[in-house]
């Protein structure tokens, strides 16, 4: 049995040119992305450029993030089925740091003005200027909020974020390694799991809502919406999902992972379809209630997206493709035991959850001044080439197979 | 030949699984099984299909959600419509967020309802039904196999219940 | 699954057979009442006879008798109605969620906390239904044109996709909670001795055999009601919060209200499944299949959506400020600060820090403890949904408007009914339907058991 994943050469081959093209496409896009739009002069600093950076960053650090969380709640739930995958959950994990180290970045060159992204970082927004002498752009919105982006203040939270989540997944990384080595006697080390877990879930329950805000709500800064967060951890959660089936039907089918029961393939499609659907439901409530009630302050976000800046065909095709394909598709049992299909509707909603996210970034930074073109398309590839790399390479570090486990046995004779 | 009907009571799903493999193997149809629960892994042993109530309610679900969306489609856009909220109903479509929720619940109406009365219909399970289990224990702790088999057999079956940890065997 | 962690602490203890399994389910159903069931059978009725009085004064003379006025027209009417609802989710969440979720310790609730549902949505049927004013008049809510002229109702209107969810919530969970019952009613049937009971049973089960077939379509039905009740969960507390947040309330108005008033149902519907459940184990000794595990389970899924419920407090009064809307921020203030401070800070306390109690082990396994938060929690949600409905409207947008709310007798009387009519039913239920579902149990023993499983090398 082939316990220990090798990361071919010919895969880091791929790997290699999708960070290529993705490199290629850095600086095309910055280059290209120099005119400014008349309706954005003096906010437009390469924004298209710089918004799909933002796009990129969070949409694979979301990935990994939720990935963790996920990893959490197998521990906390003390569930069984998917220990058989756990090794392939914490290489998704692994690329946590790298993520949280790109968004980071981002924020910082935002902060330094190399980007105009987060509008609230512009002082002369919230500056009121002297009573002879008033400040135009003064912005009372954005002036009423600014408490709360202080500098200190947000890259304090920020920081706190990122280490704090960092550490969760390095702690779970390598006590998950430390099993495999020296054994787990009375299962002391897996109780100190869940312990870590449900710290984790808490501190995670809280701070992936204030991240969402921060990082993705304050694009729109004159815009607020309750649901935002839970709405953002779905979209993140989902997309985690569909990377944890899609890497194991593919190590599956490359005769990995033979102990992965059929019934473990099936419990992942099964958990693709429901978050699929929470998505969806989340998503349709927040739209349908701010369209029922129609308060200028909030419907802007929706008009802006489908009547004033155009985005009719990427915001409709995001929510109805994420919403009824995996819902037709992976309705009946034979489809979620099906790699082909797995694998089809995976990648098709994949796809789309990353147009969710630009759908939620590209209207705020560079409103009606967007194109699917190459600077998208590359960015993403050289994107993903990290994001593969990254987890290939983690996969590849430890053996497949977690050794030790409670609840291995369990997920091994997996049937349902 | 006579045909006769024999009843091999067991204690343990185990063991009447296993009984029912030797029977199947011995070319003997099962022809019934009772049991006081689900005994998993005992259909394909004695020939029973998977059932497709799933495929049923997936039907009636559809139906639901073609007839609620019929039904304001009609009473809201066609037969009357109304401007409520500063939203004119000129055509489904532009009011369909506030359509969605009851073509939701009618929907999931239609499905479960339409499913489980087709499985009361099918298992014929209704007020006034007299039960068809042979034993009154199969509801407690007995596992019944019902078979029914040529005279000549009774003596091999017979043994082979037996064999297999049958507590009881009846003639009837 | 064939094979269990040895880490998994056994669900059924005791050294129980299949035979001892229905013995000790079904003795209720065959001996006689003892005192005490008789005691509170008898309060409960009284208190419901009580409530049928205040409701037909309520019919004969109008809901002017209560205590609802020209601002604040919504009340404890509404309050009631949603607490109810909210109590009314953890029934189906036990049945449909944990079962797809494959959590095998709710089999000894389930059954239970189905019931429980039923009645929760009868309770807040009564509320909804005598709200409308002139209750004669309700069939006015069904799709049938307006006083049989022209106009048909509108659907449009959140209250009308109310009675839609509310409908085929309680008309699913019914079908769900009975189709479970079918086969315990024929282990009943075939265990009666009297030939009438053994008559109503026999109806009451429909004829069940138990044939093979019939099982795998019950368990087919089961898997698929679940998978159609669990989105059908979400979507009945999500539609009554829209009864709110589709208003242009300020504090009403928020799009995190329905996956709120989710969590927060589940929260004290499992709260008040923990109240019944402590009582009943007791009551019938049902120690072997109740276990603290069990109530410890419960507890951790209250911790959980109690944190959920206060990320949702935090995230409104954050999003109050955030807006920069004033009227939005008032809406906070008056809340905390306002003349029903006190309401508010009760569902603070009771909702959001008392289940963080439970992270503590020795009070999450104290079953005394666990009875008391219970209902701490329930006095809670209770608490919120006044908070959201009587601050809000006796502070709107004109002050002339401005007024207090008081309660009258008639609307503690009908609540308070509701209450005993509530708990007369969940006794009735107790003593004559099996009370945990034991073809399902006797499915787990063998992997769950804990004679099974000290034994080495079992499958």
């Amino acid at each position: 049995m082939n316990q220990t994943f090798t990361f071919t050469d010919k895969a880091k081959r791929l790997c290699y040119l999708l960070m290529g093209i993705g490199f290629i496409g850095l600086i095309w896009g910055y280059v290209r992305d120099s005119n400014v739009p008349a309706d954005m002069a003096g906010h437009y600093n390469h924004n298209r450029f710089w918004a799909n950076m933002l796009v990129n960053s969070f949409f694979f650090m979301g990935i990994s993030l939720a990935g963790t969380f996920f990893l959490a709640l197998q521990y906390a739930a003390e569930a069984g089925w998917a220990t058989t995958v756990k090794r392939v959950m914490e290489a998704v994990t692994c690329y946590l740091p790298v993520g949280l180290g790109l968004m980071v970045l981002m924020l910082v060159l935002g902060e330094f003005k190399a980007h105009n992204l987060y509008e609230w970082m512009n002082s002369d927004l919230f500056t009121k200027g002297t009573l002879d002498k008033p400040n135009p752009l003064f912005d009372e919105k954005v002036a009423h909020n600014h408490s709360y982006f202080k500098l200190p203040f947000f890259f304090a939270r920020t920081l706190g974020y990122v280490l704090v989540w960092g550490a969760f997944q390095r702690l779970f990384r390598r006590r998950s390694l430390e099993v495999d080595l020296n054994g787990d006697a009375n299962h002391i080390v897996h109780f100190k799991n869940v312990k870590s877990a449900a710290i984790f879930l808490v501190f995670f329950g809280f701070t992936s809502s204030t991240m969402s805000w921060d990082w993705l709500m304050s694009l729109d800064v004159r815009w607020a919406s309750t649901m935002f967060g839970w709405y953002t951890f779905s979209g993140m959660w989902i997309s985690s999902l569909i990377t944890i089936t899609l890497l194991t039907v593919w190590l599956k089918k490359n005769g990995y992972l033979e102990e992965v029961q059929e019934s473990t393939i099936h419990d992942l499609g099964k958990w693709m379809f429901a978050v699929s659907f929470l998505w969806s439901y989340l998503y349709f409530m927040q739209f349908m209630l701010i369209w029922y009630t129609n308060v200028p302050e909030e419907v802007s976000y929706f008009y802006d997206r489908i009547h004033e800046f155009g985005y009719r065909w990427t915001v409709w095709p995001a929510f109805f493709v994420n919403f009824a394909f995996p819902m037709i598709m992976l309705m009946s049992r034979d489809a979620k035991r099906n790699y082909g299909f797995l694998v089809i509707v995976g990648c098709c909603i994949f796809l789309f959850h990353w147009l969710d996210v630009f759908n939620m970034v590209m209207p705020a930074t560079v409103h009606a001044h967007w194109r699917l073109g190459i600077t998208e398309v590359t960015l993403f590839l050289g994107f993903l080439g990290l994001f593969l790399y990254v987890v290939l390479n983690n996969l590849a570090k430890a053996p497949l197979m977690v050794k030790n486990h409670p609840f291995l046995e369990e997920s091994k004779h997996l049937h349902i | 030949m006579n045909k006769i009907t024999l009843h091999g009571i067991y204690d343990d799903d185990q063991q009447l699984k296993e009984g029912a493999i030797k029977i199947v193997g011995m070319g003997i149809h099962v022809k019934e099984v009772f049991s006081p629960f689900p005994v998993h892994g005992i259909d394909p042993i004695i020939g029973v299909k998977r059932t497709r109530l799933a495929i049923c309610a997936f039907i009636y679900g559809l139906t639901g959600m073609s007839l609620a969306t019929w039904m304001m489609w009609y009473m809201m856009v066609t037969d009357w419509p109304t401007e409520i909220g500063g939203k004119p109903n000129f055509s489904y479509l532009l009011n369909v967020p506030a359509f969605i929720p009851i073509t939701f619940e009618s929907t999931v109406l239609c499905a479960a309802h339409g499913m489980a009365i087709t499985f009361f219909l099918r298992s014929w399970l209704m007020p006034g039904v007299k039960a068809k289990n042979p034993d009154p224990r199969t509801t407690d702790n007995k596992f019944l196999m019902l078979l029914e088999i040529n005279q000549g057999d009774q003596s091999k079956v017979e043994a082979a219940l037996r064999e297999t940890g049958a507590s009881e065997i009846h003639v009837c | 699954m064939h094979q269990e962690s040895e880490i998994r602490k056994p669900l059924i203890v005791g050294n129980k057979s299949y035979k001892d399994i229905t013995d000790d389910i079904i003795r209720p159903v065959q001996g006689k009442a003892n005192k005490y069931w008789w005691i509170v059978f008898t309060l409960a009725a009284v208190t419901f006879t009580w409530g049928l009085v205040c409701l037909c004064y309520t019919i004969g003379t109008g809901i002017g008798v209560w205590g609802s006025n020209n601002g604040v027209d919504w009340a404890w009417d509404i309050t009631n109605f949603v607490w109810w609802i909210g109590i009314g989710h953890a029934g189906t969440l036990i049945s449909a969620v944990l079962l797809l979720f494959r959590q095998k310790w709710r089999m000894a609730i389930n059954r239970s906390a189905e019931a429980m549902t039923i009645f929760a949505v009868m309770c807040a049927a009564i509320f909804v239904t005598m709200h409308t004013g002139r209750p004669w008049l309700d069939y006015w809510l069904f799709p049938l044109p307006n006083q049989f002229g022209s106009l048909w109702i509108n659907f449009n209107s959140p209250l009308v996709w109310d009675v839609f969810a509310v409908s085929t919530y309680f008309s699913v969970s019914l079908v769900f909670w009975y189709t479970g019952l079918i086969p315990d009613f024929a282990t009943i049937r075939d265990r009666m001795t009297k030939p009438l009971a053994r008559k109503i049973y026999s109806l009451l089960s429909f004829g069940w055999s138990g044939r093979a077939k019939d099982w795998t379509r019950f368990e087919e039905v089961a898997l698929v009601l679940a998978g159609l009740s669990t989105p059908l969960v979400f979507s009945v507390h999500s539609i009554v919060s829209t009864d709110f947040a589709t208003a242009v309330l300020p504090g009403w108005h928020a799009t995190i209200f329905p996956p709120y008033f989710v969590a927060g149902a589940v929260f004290s519907g499992f709260a008040m499944v923990q109240t019944l459940i402590l009582i009943m184990r007791k009551v019938f000794s049902l120690e072997s299949y109740i276990q603290v595990k069990h109530v410890e389970y419960m507890n951790i899924v209250i911790i959980i959506t109690g944190t959920l419920v206060g990320v949702a407090y935090l995230t409104e009064l954050f999003m109050s400020w955030y807006s920069g809307v004033e009227w939005e921020q008032y809406a906070f203030i008056n809340r905390a600060t306002g003349p029903y401070w006190w309401a508010y800070a009760l569902m603070m306390t009771c909702n959001v820090v008392s289940p963080q109690l439970f992270w503590f082990k020795k009070i999450r396994t104290s079953l005394v403890f666990t009875f008391i938060l219970s209902i701490v929690v329930n006095i809670g949600m209770w608490f919120e949904r006044f908070v959201i409905i009587v601050p809000t409207l006796c502070r709107t947008y004109l002050p002339s408007t401005w007024n207090m709310y008081h309660p009258t007798f008639v609307d503690i009387g009908i609540f308070v009914g509701t209450i005993g009519m509530f708990f007369t039913f969940f006794l009735l239920f107790a003593r004559f339907f099996p009370v945990i579902a034991q073809s399902e149990l006797k499915s787990i023993l063998k992997l769950s058991g804990s004679e099974y499983k000290n034994k080495p090398g079992h499958e």
